[in-house]
């Protein structure tokens, strides 16, 4: 103990070499607090950005192979689209199998199927009229467009809409459709949904509830319909609709509209489209799509899963994953692990210089420390001279020395942090301020267009894994959790650039020690004595 | 502790510079016993290897040859640090205190190196001054700002703090003026008579050497 005691005394009865050890000590350490609060700063918005934009991959028709092999066989349109028809869609088995991956956080999918309505009328801007006047004159009438979705009708009750058809009154043409059957038959598509972070038309506001809201119920009969289509059909929040099976015109479903939406994407505003490409979209979930596939097993309906990955790192291994588990040729996974990086670039960039910086501030700081303590111990040389005469083993004089410049080097570290610490937080909260109006922003949009707050659990007992829909509803939660977080975040820093700081100095003090112990350790007590004599 | 038991034996010590020739020798073929209760002055010449011997008596330096025994072990396989900070006491000619500690300090951080059990280290501290004739007010003071007569006999009162057998000095009134000088000498001559403890004082002084019990002379070696 007598040690400790020695280092204090040493200390307060040499406090000009002290105070000079301690300034510079200081100066480094807040340097340092500084760019470690920056850097933290920056690595905290890299994060929630990436929490709220997740890494994702999809699984998309791979056009390019697709063309490359129908052109290689030379084939006509004909041929061509039945080719097309022959490829196997993706099942939900496999979309589940898919997910069943380490790689994978959680994972959701949306169910979409070509259903007639009942007594509800297609928003499309072209029309078949049934003329009953007859016409010995031949007279051409060209038909564009079809639905707006690409429907190419042909279904029962549907409209012999898609291409252009020419049409001659008086002669009897039997005309044979050959169209995509992927695309959906019918006159609307009704799209189901698992819960309201699968609805990403609504988060990132391409879609937003004018009127009612999205039902919580992912389960029941509820659906919300365009805002196009309620005007067509003259329906209000809390109408029902009915539902028609394409194939069989007995099986009809009645959902219970909950809200009616509008689509705000660029696609929407085309000047040369009357109704926007959703005005036959029927949003609901997927246990209702379920029900109407388990009711005629011919229907099928088109899967398309979106995996949350849980490291960008992954994107790839997943891909090939996916692939030996036996995706098909003409499928394709492709991930947004290039646009985060993007997106996120910028304050990567700022990361990268304020650990750089950390760096240089480091080296710098150390060697000066290290001459600092060699100048020290030579000054000292007496001491430790007559130290190691009177029994003093080498151990406990570089212990000794070390304790010293420990105290120092805490104090001016604590001092340095402080000063450090209220410098950074008007530099942090000047980093981090779009970043939590951001965060404010999108939690409210988002709320909006789904046309309520959203509520903090949104139960999701779709039969989707377990594991997702957990960790799914609590990233939707994300805007509450997210705004609290970044109100916080000065604190956060100050304990972790503390640590940090605390385990910095401590590594630098030693590191400069170990110069005087090795000089210690060199020293003879008796050359010492001998050159002071 | 008994009187004439011997403390420390050198036999057949012989040293030489690491950077010297093979054959060239400060000290060769030394053999000598210390006994307690004596007071004993080593002289010579200068380059005679007096301070050699004494750097080797106090274990500072174990490059030799030959066996000195302290007490009949062999001071090579000793811990050196432990038998100086209790075995031996060092007094030097420049004092080697600690000047940023006062006087009291520079005793009990001796103690407190060597680990002795004393109850009470201030007082045990003014004891020694007193006992080296000291006046107990300048316990506090700080050594610089002490006179060199007053500083060595700090350096004596603190080689005494942790009760060794031998005290070795090293020319101990190089810097004093004649009177501290005799002084001094009393204060050994009354640690080895009265005490039982072995004095080896290093000098070039007639007079010290008149006053000790023994004198131990070496001769410059001629082929240096």
């Amino acid at each position: 103990m007598y040690i400790l005691k020695n280092a204090a005394r040493n200390i307060t009865r040499s406090k000009g070499r002290n105070i000079l050890i301690g300034i510079i000590i200081i100066v480094i350490s807040a340097a340092c607090a500084i760019t470690l609060a920056i850097r933290e700063s920056a690595n905290k918005i890299v994060k929630s950005y990436v929490e709220k934009n997740p890494f994702k991959a999809e699984i998309s028709m791979n056009r390019n192979k697709l063309m490359e092999s129908l052109r290689e066989d030379d084939k006509s349109q004909e041929e061509m689209i039945n080719a097309f028809n022959e490829i196997k869609s993706i099942t939900e088995e496999e979309v589940k199998s898919y997910g069943d991956s380490k790689y994978v956080d959680s994972y959701y999918y949306t169910l979409s199927l070509g259903i007639n309505g009942d007594g509800l009328t297609e928003a499309t801007d072209s029309l078949v009229k049934e003329t009953t006047t007859t016409k010995t004159t031949t007279s051409t009438r060209k038909f564009s467009g079809g639905a707006p979705s690409g429907f190419p009708g042909g279904g029962p009750g549907g409209y012999p809409g898609g291409g252009s058809s020419t049409t001659k009154r008086t002669t009897t043409k039997k005309t044979e459709k050959i169209y995509n059957e992927k695309a959906s038959k019918g006159a609307f598509t009704l799209v189901g949904y698992n819960s309201y972070e699968d609805m990403k038309e609504f988060i990132n506001g391409e879609y937003k509830i004018t009127d009612g809201e999205v039902n919580s119920d992912f389960t029941g009969n509820y659906a919300v319909i365009s805002e196009e289509l309620a005007t067509l059909n003259e329906i209000k929040v809390g109408d029902t609709i009915k539902l028609v099976d394409t194939d069989n015109t007995k099986n009809t479903y009645e959902l219970t509209v909950t809200g009616i939406y509008k689509e705000n994407s660029d696609e929407s505003n085309k000047v040369t489209n009357m109704f926007s490409n959703s005005a036959n979209k029927i949003i609901t979930n997927t246990t209702v799509v379920k029900t109407i596939l388990e009711k005629n097993e011919d229907l099928e309906a088109t899967v398309t899963p979106t995996y949350i990955l849980k490291d960008m790192n992954d994107a790839d291994m997943f891909a090939s994953e996916v692939k030996t588990k036996g995706l098909g040729d003409y499928y394709e996974v492709t991930n947004n692990v290039d646009d985060i990086k993007e997106a996120t670039s910028s304050i990567t960039n700022v990361k990268n210089f304020a650990t750089t910086f950390l760096i240089v501030t480091l080296v710098i700081g150390s060697v000066v420390l290290i001459v600092i303590n060699m100048i020290n111990i030579r000054e000292r040389k007496y001491e430790i001279g007559v130290l190691r005469t009177i029994g003093m083993k080498k151990i406990k004089v570089a212990f000794q020395f070390m304790m010293e410049l420990l105290i120092v080097a805490l104090v001016s570290l604590s001092i340095g942090a402080a000063v450090g610490a209220f410098t950074s937080v008007p530099i942090a909260n000047n980093l981090l301020k779009s970043e939590i109006s951001n965060a404010e922003s999108k939690y409210e949009d988002a709320s909006q267009n789904f046309g309520m707050t959203p509520p903090d659990a949104p139960s999701s007992s779709s039969k989707s894994s377990s594991k997702s829909s957990s960790s799914r509803s609590s990233r939707f939660n994300f805007g509450q959790s997210k705004i609290e977080k970044v109100n916080k975040i000065n604190a956060v820093v100050n304990i972790k650039v503390l640590g940090e700081l605390l385990g910095i100095g401590v590594l630098l003090t030693l590191l400069s020690s170990l110069a005087s112990m090795v000089a210690i350790s060199r020293f003879s007590p008796l050359t010492i004595l001998k050159e002071r004599s | 502790m008994k009187k004439n038991d011997v403390v420390l034996k050198l036999s057949s010590v012989a040293y030489r510079y690491s950077d010297a020739a093979k054959d060239e020798f400060v000290l060769k073929d030394i053999n000598y016993e210390f006994e307690t209760g004596k007071v004993y002055a080593i002289k010579g010449k200068s380059g005679s290897g007096k301070t050699t011997l004494l750097s080797l008596i106090s274990g500072l330096e174990n490059k030799y040859q030959g066996e000195i025994l302290y007490k009949d072990k062999p001071l090579k396989k000793m811990d050196l640090d432990t038998y100086r900070n209790s075995n031996v006491g060092i007094v030097f000619q420049s004092y080697n205190l600690l000047p940023q500690l006062t006087a009291k300090e520079n005793i009990i951080l001796s103690m407190d190196v060597s680990k002795v059990k004393v109850q009470d280290k201030d007082k045990k501290a003014i004891e020694l001054m007193e006992e080296v004739g000291l006046n107990k007010n300048l316990a506090n003071r700080r050594v610089l700002k002490l006179s060199g007569g007053e500083q060595q006999r700090i350096a004596i009162a603190r080689s005494l703090s942790y009760n060794p057998e031998i005290i070795l000095a090293d020319e101990p009134t190089g810097n004093l003026d004649k009177e501290t000088e005799n002084d001094v000498l009393e204060i050994f001559k009354k640690l080895a008579h009265e005490e039982g403890k072995c004095v080896i004082i290093v000098t070039h002084s007639p007079n010290v050497c008149e006053k000790v019990d023994e004198v131990f002379e070496l001769k410059k070696r001629s082929n240096n």
